[in-house]
């Protein structure tokens, strides 16, 4: 009986491999296969049957840090994203902490209204949007980037932190005023701490969404001035040489590396419980 | 140092009564008491009286001044949660120090008074650790070191050693008792638990469904209690109640005759009697019933009658033993009879 059941678990266990195994195989091929695009001469790209093993080559590296201006956009793309995930926690996280603990009129209106703000199609505010930043001149800088980037994920951003917050027992400011904290320091030193897997979980998604964004870049973004890694991507595709595939592939790779790392990094954030103890179990 | 006057608090939640009809008189220094069975609006009030809730109608003062819109920051008491309330990020010296530093204690004394507290109840060796790696009850004196640490005007407990052990209770209540006695400060404590209360109370009020039942020192308490609520609530085992019948001075139940009552009262009558205040005897007996168990404890030995279609608890000598069923007499101390009204409870007196 006890040997059934030993020999039942291990096969469990084998199963269980086999199966995560294959997802995983499913989900970094298509990676592995990119990079190994990006990797490879011209010529061993479009061939008529697939070449599995192809020959190895930095042509495609060289290009695009030698004749675009790589770097740059880079930094571009780096800068705009940093800087819209810093202006919506600025404002998310004062915002959140207002929609979860203070008892107002028009409080539960508020918060829809900033959730509705994700509603309607992109496509219907580019214009006005585009001659606002025209007035403004910011036209062409990251700067305009920025604050779109933090205008479209502000209020998710603000709806997550909110429920975070949501979660923390009340008791917990009620010590803290008890012990004589004001609402700012509650707020800095119990709270904000207390809901940081919540704040780096809203973060990393919007930086993800901004790293995508394609429309309003491109319709800002009219010179390599502004360009970001998306769009730059998607100017590979033309010009004279024809499409360049293995340029892109490595575009993208690069593209989606930093998106990796912080991912990789944060993992365990992504799924730490909340409170870790603050009230009995 | 504080005297706190709750004048006819009321807290209501839509049609809900959490708290009625409230009036206490805490004076400076006192040890008070709240107990109750859970839900009847202890820590409601201990929060009314911290700030945390605002009560609905009535007055609180304290030293005189009337302190309903005075914000909890601002009103120096010391609280710990029912639910402790460590500050999660905080290791568990950061946390005995924030009330120091939101007081603004110079920061050179800050260390020393942190350590004392976290001495006092044995937590000197978790300093360094998170509120997710202790225990519930590291975790309680944690929270009531983060209250000891300082001196405020008022100290306000919400069961604060209900989750330790009986041994490390018993330490930490005779700790608590000490550190009141000596910073000489205002203590209001809530606990369901009368032991604790009898131990620790100057005064206890005992509440009920958000009323309070009796406000009392603990001898007044045990020895004359203002209705069958407290009468059972207080004494462990509990007060013996046996609903009967006076009349003529005579009391009656199946299996139970009490004569030389007062005469004052007659109908439906129900009888107290304590377990401690009975002896098993022939005479001069009052009850007669069938064994139904005997609990031997090493100190004493609990005998429970059956007499009629109830059973009544008895006090009896350490070495007392008896075979289920066997017909025992018992006498009850005439001058510790209770007499209250059946319909409403009330003491008779
Ligand atoms: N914020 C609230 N809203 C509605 N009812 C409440 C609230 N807080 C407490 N109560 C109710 O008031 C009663 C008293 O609660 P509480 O003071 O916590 O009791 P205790 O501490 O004696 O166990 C309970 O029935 C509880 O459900
Ligand atoms: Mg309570």
């Amino acid at each position: 009986m006890a040997e059934k059941r030993k020999k039942s678990r291990s096969e469990n266990l084998f199963l269980r491999y086999l199966i995560l195994g294959a997802w995983a195989l499913f989900c970094v091929a298509p990676v592995l296969w990119f990079l190994s695009i990006g990797l490879r001469p011209r010529t061993e790209i479009i061939t008529p049957t697939p070449v599995y093993f192809p020959s190895f080559s930095l042509d495609a590296w060289h290009m695009i840090w030698e004749d675009w201006p790589m770097a740059k956009y880079l930094r571009n793309s780096v800068g705009a994203i940093f800087g819209s995930v810093i202006i919506d926690l600025v404002l998310a996280i004062p915002a959140a902490y207002s929609l979860s603990r203070f008892e107002y009129r028009g409080r539960e209106d508020i918060g829809f209204y900033i959730l509705s703000t994700r509603m309607m199609a992109p496509a219907i505010v580019a214009v006005p949007i585009f001659f606002l930043f025209r007035t403004l001149g910011l036209l062409d800088t990251i700067w305009a980037l920025m604050l779109i980037y933090a205008a479209i994920n502000l209020s998710f951003v603000t709806w997550i932190i909110r429920s975070y917050m949501l979660d923390i027992p009340k008791e917990l400011e009620d010590a803290a005023k008890t012990d004589g904290a004001g609402e700012l320091r509650i707020l800095w030193e119990i709270i904000v701490p207390a809901i940081l897997p919540g704040i780096i979980t809203a973060s990393v998604i919007a930086m993800i969404f901004a790293i995508n964004e394609f429309l309003f870049t491109l319709l800002i973004a009219s010179t390599p001035d502004a360009y970001t890694m998306s769009v730059a991507l998607a100017n590979f595709t033309g010009g004279s040489d024809g499409i360049i595939y293995n340029a892109i592939a490595l575009v993208a790779f690069i593209a989606f590396l930093p998106v990796f790392v912080v991912v990789v990094a944060i993992q365990k954030h992504l799924s730490r419980g909340l409170t870790m103890g603050a009230v009995k179990g | 140092m504080a005297r706190i006057e709750l004048e006819n608090i009321q807290k209501k939640w839509g049609a809900y009564w959490g708290v009625r009809d409230v009036n206490i008189d805490i004076a400076d220094e006192e040890f008070i008491v709240f107990l109750g069975p859970s839900g009847c609006g202890k820590t409601t009030t201990m929060r009314m009286i911290a700030g945390l809730e605002s009560p609905t109608e009535g007055t609180i003062r304290m030293d005189g001044e009337v302190m309903n819109d005075i914000d909890a920051r601002d009103r120096d008491v010391a609280m710990v949660f029912q639910g402790y309330a460590l500050y999660p990020n905080m290791t568990i010296y950061e946390n005995i120090r924030f009330p120091l530093r939101m007081r603004g204690v110079p920061k050179g004394e800050q260390d020393a008074l942190v350590r004392r507290a976290a001495g006092l109840v044995e937590l000197t060796d978790f300093l360094d650790r998170k509120p997710g790696a202790l225990s519930g009850g590291q975790r309680q004196r944690a929270a009531l070191a983060r209250a000891i640490v300082r001196q405020p005007q008022v100290f306000l407990m919400d069961e604060p050693l209900s989750n330790l052990d009986a041994k490390l209770r018993q330490a930490m209540r005779v700790q608590i008792k000490h550190i009141q006695r000596e910073l000489k400060i205002t203590t209001v404590y809530v606990t369901h638990d009368q032991i604790e209360a009898m131990t620790l109370a100057d005064r206890i009020v005992i509440m009920q469904l958000g009323a309070i039942q009796q406000i009392g020192t603990p001898d007044e308490i045990y020895n004359d209690p203002a209705n069958t609520f407290v009468a059972n609530f207080i004494g462990s085992p509990p007060m013996n109640l046996i609903e009967g019948r006076l009349s003529e001075g005579t009391f009656t139940a199946p299996g139970l005759r009490v004569e030389g009552l007062s005469p004052r009262y007659a109908g439906k009558v129900t009888l107290g009697v304590r377990p401690e205040d009975c002896t098993v005897t022939e005479e001069g007996a009052h009850l007669q019933g069938s064994v139904y168990g005997v609990e031997p404890t090493g100190d004493v030995t609990y005998l429970t009658l059956k007499a009629g279609e109830k059973l009544v608890e008895v006090k009896a000598d350490r070495a007392y033993r008896a075979a289920l069923g066997h017909v025992e007499s018992v006498r009850f101390d005439p001058d510790r009879i209770y007499l209250f009204d059946t319909e409403t409870g009330q003491r008779l007196r």
